[in-house]
């Protein structure tokens, strides 16, 4: 074997990164020039301040690329400058839409705290081990957070609660944290008992098999807490994601036969469930007056809040969301409006939630199309690293594979959301929404990918 | 005159900024395309799965190899001074077939395959032919070579 390691050049992701960077600072500049125009005021004068965050974003980047140049690592060159490139993207609407204070804020809570974490699950692949070994403990720890703030969390302005704060500390939002929980205890048990299961699976009504039903009691009953929690916090979003999750990862862990049998039990509880609820349970008017919104936005219908009239109609309610949405996306056109020239703070929460919106606006939708292609190449390359694993590394690959699906979960349900193709549940947009607990996981689990795609080296010569 | 000027250059920046970020993807899809080129043409340069490294800490006599480099590992990797290993080390106490280092998805083995000078973990010997576990970060000495390995 041709023996040849040393800090391998990583030409692509070097050059991609400093496009990246180019784009952060003609962008970050337009903006500002853009801003100050709209105000009146000299157009120069808030040049400097703007340069700081793209500043910021080249020299983290290029340090995590030397940091794996120096490493040796052979493959996957384009995770990081195209998450960069979706952050920066993100990162312009914010500072348009929050001003200076919410980019910093982005930054120090949720970017760089991700980025240092990318750098030490590089330097430390064991960690991964590690996360293995300690799956229950970390998995409980999520659990626990998110019960704890289901009861005892930070009420805001709906009446939710969603972030939980403990003393002097940030405000942190378990229900992100519980969905890499999630991924993590998934890929642990099936790695401990997938193969077994598989081996005692058992024909049931003819072709399809069936394993004992106790090798699922763990995985449902930690699925099924969590929905408690997230229904009693009235998360509907993350439980949606919950759900994908669990099925993309039993379809990806065991034999088609057997998830096609499971997913049919599964499809007849629910059903059975549901038409129980449906007599006894009111739906909530959260998702009622939704997904009313969602098939007329203009909708006149009345809202009912505890069988009384509230005066709001269906479209001044949760339908205005959508309309903004819609009149942000068709007044941004091919090109846009110009960074700094739209309005998508007519748009409720167009930092994010509705950040595409925002986007396709003042961008246009050649850059929304973009965005699209962006995310699906590094969900494409993330499941590449699962691919190209050992096919011993049952675990690993299963994380990837789980990582890979809640991307895609959510990028889905919110593009769908905002495009009014699905009703609107609310979370956030890998990379590019505001809220720095989504951010830090999301560059955790690309820090996971990174570190467990070093286990994949590409021979030279 | 002077937001005339102004508003040209807006223009051709954010015509810059379309042009800068497709400029991206169109590397980014030129990447991914040479990559499967590889694949289809079965010129892929050969895949090797590496679940760890071996970082030499001191090298013998071998003189192809330096302290301080990293040797990747296969799942399966055959150390020795005979051509068919898939890590041939040249220093002199080196046995034809030395040792065997195997990866079982979790834990990293090694087994002397009866060598003359014997194979080390963290100053242990290794009777021949017993596989033993051993942990990232622990030294393995094969002769004169001393390594580290790296998980």
């Amino acid at each position: 074997m041709n023996i040849r390691v040393q800090p391998t050049p990583r030409f692509t992701e070097a050059f991609l990164l400093v496009l990246v960077f180019l784009t952060a600072v003609l962008g970050f500049v337009l903006l500002a020039i853009g801003m100050q125009v709209r105000q009146g005021e000299n157009p120069w004068s808030g040049l400097l301040s703007a340069l700081l965050p793209p500043l910021v974003i080249g020299v983290s980047t290029m340090s995590l690329h030397i940091l794996m140049r120096n490493r040796g690592m052979r493959v996957e060159q384009l995770i990081l400058p195209v998450a960069a490139l979706l952050f920066t993207t993100g990162l312009l609407m914010i500072w348009r839409l929050q001003g200076p204070s919410g980019v910093w804020q982005q930054l120090l809570r949720g970017y760089l705290p991700g980025m240092a974490v990318i750098a030490v699950l590089i330097v430390r692949p064991r960690w991964v081990e590690r996360i293995r070994r300690w799956a229950i403990p970390i998995c409980l720890v999520g659990l626990l957070l998110l019960v704890t703030t289901a009861f005892l969390g930070m009420i805001d302005e709906t009446g939710a609660r969603l972030a939980l704060k403990l003393g002097s500390l940030p405000a942190i939002q378990p229900s992100e944290i519980i969905k890499l929980s999630l991924v993590i205890f998934l890929a642990w048990y099936i790695d401990r008992e997938g193969k077994e299961a598989e081996g005692r699976a058992r024909p049931f009504l003819g072709w399809l098999r069936l394993p004992p039903i106790h090798y699922f009691l763990p995985g449902a009953l930690f699925t099924a807490l969590a929905t408690l929690a997230l229904v009693k916090m009235s998360d509907f979003g993350a439980v949606l994601i919950l759900a994908f999750i669990f099925a993309g990862m039993l379809f990806s862990g065991f034999e088609t036969r057997i998830f096609l049998t499971i997913s049919a039990i599964g499809l007849t509880l629910i059903l059975i469930v549901s038409l129980i609820l449906s007599f006894t349970w009111e739906v909530p008017t959260v998702i009622r007056y939704r997904f009313l919104a969602f098939q007329n936005p203009w909708s006149k219908e009345v809202i009912m809040l505890k069988g009384q009239t509230t005066g709001v109609t269906v479209s001044e309610g949760p339908g205005y969301q959508i309309q903004q949405s819609i009149d942000a996306i068709v007044s941004g056109g091919l090109s846009g409006a110009g960074l700094g020239f739209g309005t998508p703070q007519y748009v409720p929460l167009a930092q994010s939630d509705f950040i595409f919106a925002a986007i396709i606006e003042e961008l246009g939708s050649i850059i929304g199309v973009a965005v699209l292609i962006l995310f699906a190449i590094l969900l494409l390359r993330i499941a590449r690293v699962a691919l190209l694993l050992p096919s011993e590394q049952v675990f690993e690959r299963l994380l990837v594979i789980g990582i890979c699906i809640h991307f895609f979960v959510q990028v889905f349900i919110m593009v769908g959301g905002t495009l009014n193709v699905l009703p609107v549940t609310g979370v956030t947009i890998p990379f590019l929404s505001q809220g720095g607990m989504a951010l830090l996981v999301n560059l955790t689990e690309i820090g996971l990918v990174l570190s467990l795609s070093q286990r994949v080296e590409v021979q030279a010569g | 005159m002077e937001l005339i000027n102004l508003n040209t250059v807006l223009f051709a920046g954010k015509w810059l900024l379309i042009g800068l970020v497709y400029l991206i993807l169109i590397i980014i899809v030129i990447t991914v395309r040479r990559e499967m080129a590889y694949r289809t043409r079965g010129q892929e340069r050969p895949v090797t799965v590496a679940a760890g490294r071996l970082k030499v800490i001191n090298a013998g006599s071998d003189t192809r190899i330096q302290p301080g480099k990293f040797l990747p590992l296969k799942p399966e990797t055959r150390l020795g001074a005979e051509t068919d290993n898939d890590l041939i080390l040249s220093d002199q106490y080196i046995s034809k077939h030395h040792a065997r280092l195997h990866w079982d998805g979790a834990v990293w083995w090694v087994e002397d395959l009866g060598s003359s000078n014997g194979t080390t973990v963290d100053g242990h010997i290794c009777r021949p032919r017993n596989p033993q576990p051993i942990k990232g970060g622990a030294s393995l000495q094969l002769g004169d070579m001393v390594f580290e390995l790296m998980v």
